[in-house]
């Protein structure tokens, strides 16, 4: 994802040798002045999922609501916010799919019921498979049970819900707003992030003081960085991140369909289709629509941006239905895909019932692309500081798990602070924040790994790895207890 | 010979191999606190000052951990560990009958760096803390640490004192006492407990409690404080514990039972043995004040 917040850290730059003199000059003359920084326990930069989020934990329990906290942000959190009368044949390109582990935490802080429910779309059913093998694997709940055993009537049917990412900020701003006790400094650049002074009352040296373009002043206890993969705060911090571009965009659009799927409009599905430069995904939106996360490399995502509608959306159809080889060539047309590939499909056998029902038209201005990355920091905490979501990690949206581990991120950390809050330990001090890092490190390098491995075990032609893996790919579906775990695991459950 | 006196139960040559190594550590810890002072006349008692019962072997031995003490993975780490289990302790104790409502007045003695005074102070329900010890080394790296938290520098809030129990003046009248007074790892550095507990004693309100946290003297907490945690693992510095001034669980049972007007009621005199297990931490292990670390309460009686 783009950083969602454009600060310029100065720390950022500290990097480069040549700034070195500046930023000295600049901390040396900040921690000379006189201006006392407003003192707050939580100081959370980013107001994206993860961050209000936390933020909402913190004032729904007893425990935590008597914490001085302050959210800052540096777009505007009040003009993106989604309208209550917006459109239902209109869809943000930005969405995710939410495992009911997400959503029971959504629903525990009390923000799942300001959800703009109308929007969201719950899913029944995946099929994944392989493009150069063709071979499948269906998801769903009915399946995935254990031989022979009657279907309970308590077993869940929902895989997960798909929401724009600007529903669930939405509806946690709104949470947030019904809870008060949050200063909100929207629109606020991070100017700089700096050690306190030491002075004859206090020694605030261990204290990030966190400066504002507006000018304002705040001292953290505990400054999370919640500000997106660039994260100034981590940088801040000195946590160095680790990883690699995987040379992948992620193209995006919102689509309409010929209809409401294949399993009608109670029964949705989701799709993913393996192809040797990445998945395409088609995932279920309420009504007839349908969102697309198409990983392919930079060149080809660049042709998909430029195309003309109609043969951008001939282009999406043909990445459910035409070979790998038919789709390395249509890239290479300037246009006319539309025309091409209505010749090609003539000629080649798909069941239609087993690809997602045909993209009608694709929804003006929501064709766009970020680049694909995989990073890990190398820790979520330091002294005074911790880290949620992609400030932590930053991962292959293969499995749509990016902000559900976010998610998971503020549901720990707000934990983490509670125990803290109860036996009277400072909740900024390394001490106090080691119960997080350990409890959502392992595991959310594990889900790293494995969206990792995914990913490479499928970026391949060769055949005897496509071989293996369709034998795989086919054993698993046809083992329903295997399935039954593997889709706990996906749906954030234990 | 009270029962509280160890010295009857030591015998010689573990006493001196306790005392020749000066490591301390326990098994769970104990706490590299200060030590209380208690001036007296057991017979192997290091001589003291004319009015304080302080033994200086210890003082000396607490200013030399005080530079690390809150490094939380420094000689301290178990103590940091443990802190919230006496909170967890203590609301366990105030729940077991009617206790004074908040906010509630602490007197932390043997406070060392601060650990639990500082926690204490920052509680919700907290109205003071006033935390003694006697080692000014340990009281200077508490006062500095304070500074770092302008929640402890309201006024009143948290109040550190170079004091030894001795040195305290006892409240003018009982219902000035404390709400709770703390003595935590403590006991097993005080040469004659039974004395350093009156004084003690005196420092609580009727209907508050005082609360201490020690080892049980077994050669489970010998082998374990003074053998593997010293010298083998040495996650407890050396010189930290001496094995033969620790006090049984019974032993203080015992010796409450004839203080007057302490645990007369019901649940008014609480244990909870606890066990420090690598990679999992500090967990309750009913029954392990028989052979480990474990904490006691005991409620003054209402008047």
């Amino acid at each position: 994802m783009p950083p969602r917040i454009p600060v310029a850290s100065r720390r950022l730059l500290s990097s480069r040798p040549l700034s070195f003199t500046i930023v000295e000059l600049q901390r040396r003359s900040a921690s000379s002045s006189a201006t006392t920084p407003e003192v707050y326990d939580v100081v959370c930069v980013g107001g994206g999922p993860a961050g209000l989020s936390l933020l909402t934990s913190l004032r729904a329990s007893p425990v935590t609501s008597a914490l001085k906290v302050a959210l800052v942000e540096g777009q505007d959190l009040y003009k993106s916010r989604l309208r209550s009368d917006a459109p239902l044949d209109s869809f943000s390109n930005r969405c995710s799919s939410l495992t009911p582990a997400s959503v029971r935490n959504l629903q525990e802080i009390g923000a799942w019921n300001h959800v703009n429910h109308a929007r969201v779309q719950a899913y029944q059913e995946m099929q994944v498979w392989d493009g150069v093998s063709d071979a499948r694997i269906s998801f769903d709940w009915d399946s995935a049970r254990p031989l022979l055993s009657p279907r309970k009537p308590t077993q869940p049917t929902t895989i997960a819900y798909m929401i724009e990412n600007v529903n669930t900020t939405t509806a946690l701003l709104s949470r947030l707003s019904e809870l008060g006790g949050v200063d909100i400094f929207s629109a606020s650049r991070v100017e700089s992030i700096e050690l306190g002074a030491d002075t004859e009352q206090l020694d605030l040296s261990s204290w990030p003081i966190v400066t504002l373009s507006n000018g304002r002043t705040l001292a953290a206890r505990l400054l999370v960085g919640a500000d997106g993969a660039n994260s100034p705060v981590r940088t801040f911090a000195g946590i160095a991140s680790r990883g690699f571009d995987y040379n992948r965009h992620g193209v995006v659009a919102s689509l309409k369909l010929e209809g409401p799927g294949w399993g009608g409009p109670n029964h949705k599905i989701a799709y993913q289709r393996f192809l040797p430069t990445g998945p395409i995904a088609m995932l279920p939106l309420p009504g007839d629509m349908a969102t697309l996360v198409w990983s392919t490399t930079p060149e080809r995502a660049a042709t998909l941006k430029s195309l003309a509608p109609n043969d951008f959306v001939a282009m999406v159809n043909a990445g459910f239905r035409l070979s790998p080889t038919e789709l390395e060539y249509l890239h290479t047309l300037p246009s006319g895909q539309e025309e091409e590939i209505a010749w090609r499909e003539k000629h080649t056998r798909v069941d239609e019932r087993s690809v997602p029902m045909r993209v009608a038209s694709v929804q003006q201005g929501t064709v766009a692309s970020f680049p694909l990355r995989m990073r890990h920091a190398d820790t979520y905490t330091g002294e005074r500081v911790a880290l949620v979501g992609d400030a932590a990690h930053t991962i292959h949206p293969l499995a749509g798990q990016g902000l559900n581990q976010g998610q998971g991120d503020a549901a720990s950390l707000a934990q983490t602070i509670s125990e803290a809050v109860k036996s009277g330990q400072d909740i900024g001090s390394t001490l106090a924040l080691e119960s997080y890092n350990s409890d959502r490190y392992a595991e959310n390098n594990t889900m790293l790994g494995v969206c990792d491995k995914l990913h490479r075990l499928y970026s391949t032609e060769a055949w005897p790895v496509v071989g293996l893996r369709s034998v795989g790919l086919r054993a698993v579906d046809a083992m329903g207890p295997l399935k039954g775990f593997l889709m706990g695991r996906a749906a954030g459950g234990s | 010979m009270s029962s509280l006196s160890l010295s009857r139960f030591t015998p010689t040559a573990c006493r001196l191999a306790a005392r020749s190594s000066r490591r301390a550590a326990p098994i769970l810890y104990r706490h590299p606190n200060s030590s209380p002072s208690f001036r007296h006349h057991t017979t192997h008692s290091t001589p003291t000052s004319a009015n304080s019962s302080v033994d200086p072997n210890e003082v000396s031995h607490f200013n030399a951990l005080a530079s690390s003490w809150w490094d939380p993975h420094g000689p301290s780490r178990l103590l940091h560990l443990m802190n919230p289990l006496r909170h967890d302790f203590i609301s366990r104790c105030r729940a077991s009958t009617a206790s004074s409502s908040p906010p509630i007045r602490y007197l932390d003695i043997g406070c060392g760096g601060g650990i639990f005074a500082e926690s204490a102070a920052r509680l919700p329900t907290t109205a003071s803390v006033t935390a003694i010890d006697p080692t000014p080394e340990v009281l200077r790296v508490a006062e500095a640490h304070k500074r770092r938290d302008p929640a402890l520098m309201a006024p009143n809030k948290l109040t550190y004192l170079n004091k030894s129990i001795e040195e305290l003046p006892v409240p003018s009248s009982p219902a000035e006492g404390y709400d709770v007074v703390s003595v935590f790892e403590v006991l097993e550095h005080v040469s004659a407990p039974g004395p350093f507990l009156e004084r003690v004693m005196q420092q609580v309100r009727p209907g508050g409690w005082l609360v201490l946290s020690t080892i049980a003297r077994t050669w489970t907490s010998w082998m374990v404080t003074n053998v593997v945690a010293e010298d083998v693992l040495g996650i407890v510095p050396k010189g930290t514990h001496e094995w033969s001034k620790y006090v049984n669980e019974g032993e203080l049972k015992e010796w409450f039972g004839r203080q007057k007007g302490w645990g007369g009621g019901v649940g008014e005199m609480r244990v909870m043995g606890v066990v420090y297990v690598p990679g999992l931490g500090w967990k309750e292990v009913p029954g392990g004040e028989g052979w480990g670390n474990y904490f006691f309460g005991v409620r003054r009686d209402e008047v």
